[in-house]
Order: C-alpha cells, then structure tokens, then sequence
C-alpha cells in the first residue's frame, strides 16, 4: 500500500509534528533508505552523532525510531512515509536489515501470543451467574446516583430560568461550574461537560441566548429522560448511559455489539488537539456492501499516538461492533485488514441526508455530530463567513482561514462532493471528492 | 432562530426570569403544538425548560440550511499547463526556504512550462501579498486556477489581470499595475514612442503612484523624442511624478534642463578645481526647491547646491575638468561641500549606474556621509565587475566575513546568482570558516547561510557536501545546516 502525502500527514499526533516531518523530507538527510513489501526503513541523520533508525510496517502502519521524541508517530517515521509517497524511487528494494528484520518479527509473535490470550480467554469457563449479579448490583447503584444528580441539576436548572438568565455575570458563572462539578462527583461527568459547554456559550455571538437555551431545553429533557429510565427502550437506555458519561465497556461492545464486516471507505477524519494534551480522532466510515455509516471514536493522551491508524480517503475490510444506542453510530473496530484497492466514493441525495439527520435526532436528540454527505456542493467565502451552496441552499462552514482557501483551491467554482460533521449549525468539511481528485482536510 | 415566534417568545421570559416575567402561551401549530399543549403541569421556570426540551430536537431534526438564490460565481477556466508530479521540494522551498529559493522554484516551474499544484495556490498567494518582488514569478504559473481563487480574496488582488494571452490592449485595459508596468517596458525596446504615446494617453486618469510607477518604464529607451513629455510632467501635482521627470530629463545631457543646470554650475567650479554653493536659492521652476525638509543636514546652501547638481549629468563632470572619477571623489571629498556633491552623484547613480563611478564611490567610501550601504552601489555594478570588487575584498580579509557575505547577499539581485569562479571563492571562504568552527559563535553568518546557498552556483553546491561537522554544534546550527543542505538539494533538483 502506498500512502499519499496528505494521508502520511493526517497521522502525525500534532500539527507540530507534521510541519516538523515536512522539514526531513530531504534525501540528503537519509544517508540510507530501503523498503520490502512489508516494511520500509531509513536512517536519518540527526543532531548527535548516530544515525536514528527509523522503520514503518507498513500492515498498519506502524512506527519504530530510535530517537528519543515522545511523540508517536515522531517527525522521522513520518517524513519517512512522506519521502516514500513522494519518491518511491529513493528506496532501494532490498532484505530488511537485522535492526528491521528483528522488530517485524518480535510484532508478528505479539500478535499471535495476544490471540492466543483471546482464545484461552473464551475458553475459561466462569462462575456467570454470582458475576452477574454483582455487576446488576453495582450497575443499580450508580444509575441511583445518576437519577440523584438528574434530580438536582434539573431544581437548579429551574432556578436558574426563575430568576433569569440575563444577569449571568462572573460569579454566577463560577456557580454554573460548581454545579459542573457536583455532576462529575455524582458519577454523572457527560451531563457536566454538558452544563460546562453552554456555560461557556454565554455571550458568545448575537443568538447566545438562544442558543443557551436550546441546550438547556436538551439537558432538561436529559434530566426528565434518566428521571422515568425504566419505561424507555433500551436503546434510549444505554444512550442515556452514554450520555450521563458512563461508558460502555469497549470489551463488551466488541463480544455482545452489533458486528458487521464489510469493507470501510473512510469517508473523513477529525483530529483535534484538546484541553490537557488530549487528542481527539473521530473517523466516519460507510460500508461498502451495507452501505451503513459509522463513527470510530478515540482519545490519545501526551501525544502518543492512536492504536489503530486510519487514513483519510482508503478501503479498510474490518468488522465493526457497534455501541449500544437508539441509533447508534459509534462503533469499534476490530479484525483489521491492512487498507486494500480502491475506496468507494458513496453516492448520495441531499434530501435522503437531511432525512437520515432527523430519524437520528429523533432516536436520540442528544446526538452530538452528524456525518452529512453534500452532492453539487459548490464551497463559497462570502461577506456572510464560509458557506457550502447545494441545490438552493446554503449551509454555513465550520473552517478557519487555512481550510477554507485550501477547499476553495481545490473546488475552483465547480461543484463537488462534500463530506463534513454537521453539529446543528454549521458543516465541517473533512473531505470531498470530484473535479480535481480528493481533498482531505490536514491538520491545523 | 429569534427569527422564530417560539424561540422569540421564550428568551424575553428566560433572561429576566419567569418570576417576573410570564411565560406567553407557545401558539404552535401541528404537532408539535398538540406535544406542548400535552406538557404536563409544573412551575413557569420547568414549563420554559419543557418547552425548549420540544423545541430544541424539532429545531436540530427540522434543519436544512438557509435558502440560497444569489448566482454562484464562474467556475475556474481549464488549465493549459500541468502540475508538476513531485511536489515535495517545491512545498518545502515555498513553505520554509528563502525568499531567493521561493523565487527559482517559481522561474523553474515556469521555465518547464508547468503550473504550481492546487494545494499550494493559497500559500503561493499569501506569499506574493506580502513580497511584490515574488509576484512576477509567480503570475504565470498560476494557472487558471491560480487566477481564479485570486478573484475570490480583496488580498490577493495583485494576481488579478487579464488572462497572459490577452492581447496588448485588453491588458493594458485590464491587468493589474505590474501587468502594465511590464507592458510598457517591454513595449519600450521595440516600440519607444508607441509606449510613450500610449502612457501619456492615459496619465491624466492615472492615480499619483501609478503616474511615478509608469513613468519609471521610460527609463527603456530613453531619448530625445521624450523631452517634450517630460518637461509637461515637471509641473506635475505629485511631486513623486515631477522629480521622476526630473531624473529622466537629466538623463538626456542635452536635454535643456540638464544644459540650464550646466550653465548655472559653471561660475560656481573655478579651474583647479575649486567649488561653491549658490548665494542664493535658484527659481523654483527649475525643480529646485527653495525651502530644506525639517529633517535634512545639508545647510541652505548646500541644499540649493545637492538639488543643482542632481540635475547635472555624471558624463559631463570627466569632460569638463579632465579628472576621472577615481580623482573627481577624493577631490569632492575634500571640499566645504561634500556631503552635497557625494549625495547628489549616489543618487544620479541610481538611473546611470557609470561603473567607474560606483567603483570610485566603493574605493572611497564617504562612510556617514551617505545614508547608504555599500552594498546598494555594489548592486549598481555589472555583475563581473561586482564580483571582482567582492572577490578581493574576501581575499584581502580587510573587512569581516559576515559583512562581505551579506553585501554579496544584498547586491545580488532576486533571481541572479553568483559566476562560478565567484561562487568557488564563496563557498571555499564558508568551508574555511566552518573547518575553525567559527559558525559556533557567529550568529551573524551562520543566519546567511540558507540565503548564500541559494546564490552559489549549481557546479560550487557540491562543495558544500564535505562541510566539516563538529561534536558541539548546538541545535539551532544544527537545524541550520539541515536547512542549507535542504536548500541545496531542492536547488539540485531544479536542474536536474
């Protein structure tokens, strides 16, 4: 598989480290440069005085260096990849040296001793029912403090709005984040973060009103929603779960979820650099065959790295199982299969996109962002900000200065299609295809 | 969304609070309305809540972007170059080379009849906004593209002109001022009075700093046939445009500006060779005037004697006294009035660049007097005559090395380079300094040092391969070596 530049870049753990691999895509700093089917490898010369080994298994792909950065993937690993997207021509075919050799090995016996964990795993036999009961109980008791915490939020909601929110000066704000906190201490952090989000709204913009209040109308009917639990589906159950910020446990989703293999086109990546060195990735997928979407959702902390890569604009054959949920639409990944062929660009009408948004919201209205696909999409920059024009209508985009003139580059006035996150006002274009081939939104 | 009756209706109550404003009964239609008419019963401040909780998922579920009728603006036209394949140097120079490598890459695009790829129009662009002499490489490969997004930024406007297959008319119409301004020089060398005519056909709809920019071009071809014109332009309402005329006529030594300015220098030069500043300020319609700037440190006097002999031509100073330059300068400087006369010929320099007479100013350089740098008269020179003045001034190892690599920096112009002879003495006086690690601590040369490999000769870079390394190179030079030999290699790769 080769990877085009924009992909390479797109795993970079920070926008810092992509511009600093940009800086080492030159041949004279690899005094030595060499790939098989499997891997490729190169040693760039660096500030001391050995040579950094720098290797990438390409099944991932996945990254070895021996510099000391903490970043993963480093600068070397990825101006590797660059150098082998851009000048393939550079690397000698050749056996792997023993330094490669040796780590391709060691990570094909990993694997196997982890599969072999797994089967031993299943075949265990375990006491079921004791384990089961003492998971109802604890899952009893946290739901308890979730409806205590619902409760209070919902009282403090109503105050709020009894003595008005017009006068919401500094300390008053300083209540809303103690109320935030009072959520995380009773086990219910996603109904915080919420509170947190539309406090931090507050004065943002002409409409902050009434904006502030489409968010409180959604935490209320949070709050009503956990109050009568028991006489919802249990679809709308688990999202609820999800939503009070109790997640689901990812190996039980990947043993009991909805599993569908199919072979994934990555329709878009998102990577956003977070308070605290937080990463977050939120990659959208469509099936191939079941034409299903889906949303792989990861965090990487200290700039580590992500453990499964994906990249922007390629055909993964993969099963994913999907999170419990009224319609859900997040998913974990599993049985990868390195990326293969050619990706199929989903058609799509724009009328069938609106109407899919709004059978999503009505399952559950809390979704947070929905993956929209634009056809005839015309991207536009007005006196009115960034627009994306479509069959009559404009939708405002969510791009700063460098995004939006890299799309209007790559448009050129002539309709395309557009795949974004649309979170209830504005599209982030992630990619789009047409006209001049595929653009994939970089890192910024 | 305070577009909507509902919302409207809420937030008055919302922001001073239900307990002192009522909450208006929600009239809303449909469903939705029979949803908020079946609320069940509570408190104002829970009622208000409830009926956000309906609204705000209809609002999400009900979204479909603003409807849009304005016409969407021309799609870009088809490109008639392609896009070069490997683009990886070429991001690189433009992202983080120097000006000078931003500049041969784009003359090297063009020179192999391609265009610059799609994903770096915008940074091209931002690049030519902020440095008009990148702009020039940088039109014609474009592309339509190219062309287009400019339409589409205030701030990329330069780019914006007529199409480069357009005839002469239509650009002159049309295209932007260093579209024009290259038109008319270029017209100028085969055409001089068609350029002349066509120019001040159209200066009386010109702006101020187009009329002196424009101007400038008549430079090309200058002659005799221009006088007439210049002299109207002499009472020009811009004084940016009337001293423009003024070089220009001084560069026509029989022009009868430069006579008269002759004329009246005569009885102030008495032979063997004594001179003096006028008693008392010329008219004002000779272009001189009368009154100094607040901040200027010539004297009346002198000042009336700098703006007279700005307006005597250089050839005539060797004619008239039989001194040659290397004697008329030590000569000047030892005058009352030197500051004067050393001004007034760097500037006439500017326009008739005499080598003998930059040289002389190099070899006897008035030091404060001119608010000047070598370097500026240095750039004046022809290039071989240029490199000789530098080439032993690195080997006489009179003046510091960092001062004689930045004037070889700053009197190469943008898009030239060095001879290779030259480049051969740059580069081995570089490898010199590095063998004594001298780069360690000069901050000042090793900063030129990404800017002198763009300059060097293709033939001279190879030298640059057997740089000695040393154990305690600190980062940052670390970092600025892997530049130069980034540097390097992209400028390879522009010949290969």
């Amino acid at each position: 598989m080769t990877l085009g530049a924009e992909a390479v870049l797109s795993l970079a753990p920070d926008a810092s480290s992509a511009k600093a691999a940009r800086g080492l895509v030159s041949p004279g700093q690899w005094p030595t440069l060499g790939a098989n089917p499997q891997a490729v490898w190169g040693e760039c010369q660096g500030s001391g005085a050995k040579p950094y080994q720098t290797q990438v298994d390409l099944s991932g792909p996945s990254f070895r260096c021996t510099c000391p950065s903490r970043k993963f993937p480093c600068k070397h690993g990825l101006a590797l990849m660059l150098l082998r997207a851009e000048q393939a021509s550079l690397f000698k075919n050749a056996d792997a040296p023993a330094w490669v050799g040796e780590w391709l090995a060691s990570r094909a016996e990993k694997a196997q001793k982890q599969e072999e964990k797994q089967q031993a795993r299943a075949a265990e036999p375990v006491d079921a029912d004791a384990a089961a009961a003492r998971d109802a109980k604890r899952e009893a008791q946290r739901w308890a403090r979730i409806e205590g915490a619902a409760q209070e939020l919902q009282r403090w909601l109503a105050d709020q709005i009894a003595s008005g929110l017009g006068a919401l000066g500094t300390p008053r704000r300083a209540a809303w984040q103690t109320m935030a906190a009072r959520m995380v201490d009773a086990q219910a952090p996603g109904l915080g973060q919420r509170l947190r989000d539309a406090a931090d709204g507050i004065g943002q913009g002409a409409d902050w009103p009434e904006r502030l209040l489409h968010r409180l109308g959604l935490l209320q009917l949070a709050c009503e929603a956990i109050g009568r639990r028991e006489r919802l589906p249990p679809g709308v159950q688990a999202d609820l779960r999800t939503l009070a910020g109790w997640p689901h446990d990812k190996a039980e989703v990947l043993a009991s979820g909805d599993r569908l293999r199919d072979h994934w086109t990555v329709l878009g990546l998102a990577v956003e650099e977070r308070d605290d060195k937080l990463v977050e990735r939120r990659v959208w997928l469509q099936g191939e065959h079941s034409g299903r979407r889906a949303l792989l959702l990861d965090h990487a902390y200290g700039g580590r790295g992500f453990e499964q890569p994906w990249l922007g604009g390629t055909r993964v054959e993969a099963t994913l199982a999907w999170f419990p949920g009224a319609n859900s639409q997040r998913a974990l990944a599993d049985e990868i299969a390195a990326p293969h062929g050619e990706p199929a660009w989903p058609a799509a009408r724009v009328a069938d996109e609106w109407q899919a948004m709004a059978e999503r919201v009505a399952a559950c209205p809390w979704t947070w962002l929905h993956p929209m696909l634009v056809p005839g999409a015309v991207p536009l920059r007005t006196d009115a900000g960034w627009l994306l024009v479509a069959e009559g209508r404009a939708l405002p985009l969510a791009v700063n200065e460098a995004v939006g003139w890299s799309l209007l580059a790559h448009a050129g006035g002539v309709p395309l299609t557009l795949m974004g996150e649309w979170d209830g006002r504005r599209l982030r274009p992630l990619s789009a295809w047409g006209g001049d081939g595929l653009w994939l939104r970089g890192g910024e | 969304m305070s577009a909507d009756p509902v919302w409207g209706s809420l937030v008055p109550a919302a922001m001073v609070g239900t307990e002192r404003h009522p909450l208006p009964k929600a009239v809303l239609s449909g469903p939705v309305g029979a949803l908020l008419d079946g609320l069940p019963d509570g408190d104002a401040a829970t009622a208000l809540l409830r009926v956000a909780a309906v609204l705000a998922p209809c609002e999400l579920a009900g979204a479909q972007g603003r409807p849009w009728s304005s016409p969407l603006p021309p799609p870009a036209g088809v490109e008639s170059r392609p896009a070069p394949t490997d683009t990886v140097l070429l991001a690189w120079s433009l992202r983080r080379g120097p000006a000078r490598l931003q500049h041969q890459v784009l003359a090297a695009l063009d020179a192999q009849g391609l265009r610059l790829p799609t994903a770096l129009l915008p940074l091209a662009l931002e690049l030519g906004r902020h440095s008009i002499a990148l702009r020039a490489p940088l039109q014609p490969v474009l592309g339509a593209r190219g062309l287009w997004l400019a339409t589409q930024n205030a701030d990329w406007r330069f780019a914006v002109g007529a199409a480069a297959e357009a005839d002469d008319d239509l650009r002159w119409a049309e295209g932007s001022l260093d579209q024009r301004r290259d038109l008319l020089r270029a017209q100028r060398q085969r055409d001089p009075a068609g350029a002349r005519e066509r120019l001040a056909a159209s200066l009386a709809e010109l702006p101020a700093r187009e009329r002196a920019e424009l101007l400038g071009t008549l430079w090309t071809g200058l002659s005799m046939d221009d006088e007439a014109l210049l002299d109207g332009l002499r009472t020009d309402r811009s004084r940016e445009v009337r001293q423009g005329a003024i070089a220009l006529l001084v560069g026509l030594p029989d022009s009868a500006l430069a006579r008269q300015a002759v004329a009246r220098l005569a009885p102030l030069l008495q032979p063997r060779w004594t001179i003096d500043a006028p008693a008392e300020a010329p008219p004002d319609a000779d272009g001189i005037e009368p009154v100094r700037p607040k901040h200027e440190s010539l004297g009346d006097r002198a000042w009336w004697l700098y703006q007279l002999l700005r307006q005597v031509p250089l050839g005539w100073w060797p004619r008239h006294t039989g001194l040659a330059p290397a004697e008329l300068l030590p000569w000047a400087l030892a005058t009352d009035w030197a500051e004067a006369i050393v001004r007034a010929w760097r500037d006439l320099l500017s326009h008739d660049p005499q080598p003998d007479w930059c040289e002389a100013l190099l070899d006897h350089w008035p030091g404060k007097l001119l608010r000047d740098e070598p370097a500026s008269v240095l750039a004046l020179l022809p290039p071989a005559r240029r490199e000789r003045h530098l080439e032993r001034q690195l080997r006489g190892g009179t003046v510091v090395l960092s001062t004689s690599m930045q004037q070889v920096l700053q009197s190469c112009p943008v898009g030239e380079g060095l001879s290779p002879s030259m480049s051969a003495t740059v580069a081995d006086a570089l490898l010199d300094a590095a063998r004594r690690n001298a780069f360690l601590a000069d901050h000042g040369l090793r900063g030129l040092l990404p800017e002198l490999a763009c300059v060097l000769h293709r033939e001279a870079l190879a030298r640059l391969d057997a740089w000695p390394r040393h154990a305690d190179e600190t980062p940052t030079l670390v970092e600025l070596l892997a530049t130069m030999a980034q540097v390097t290699a992209a400028r390879r790769a522009l010949s290969a």
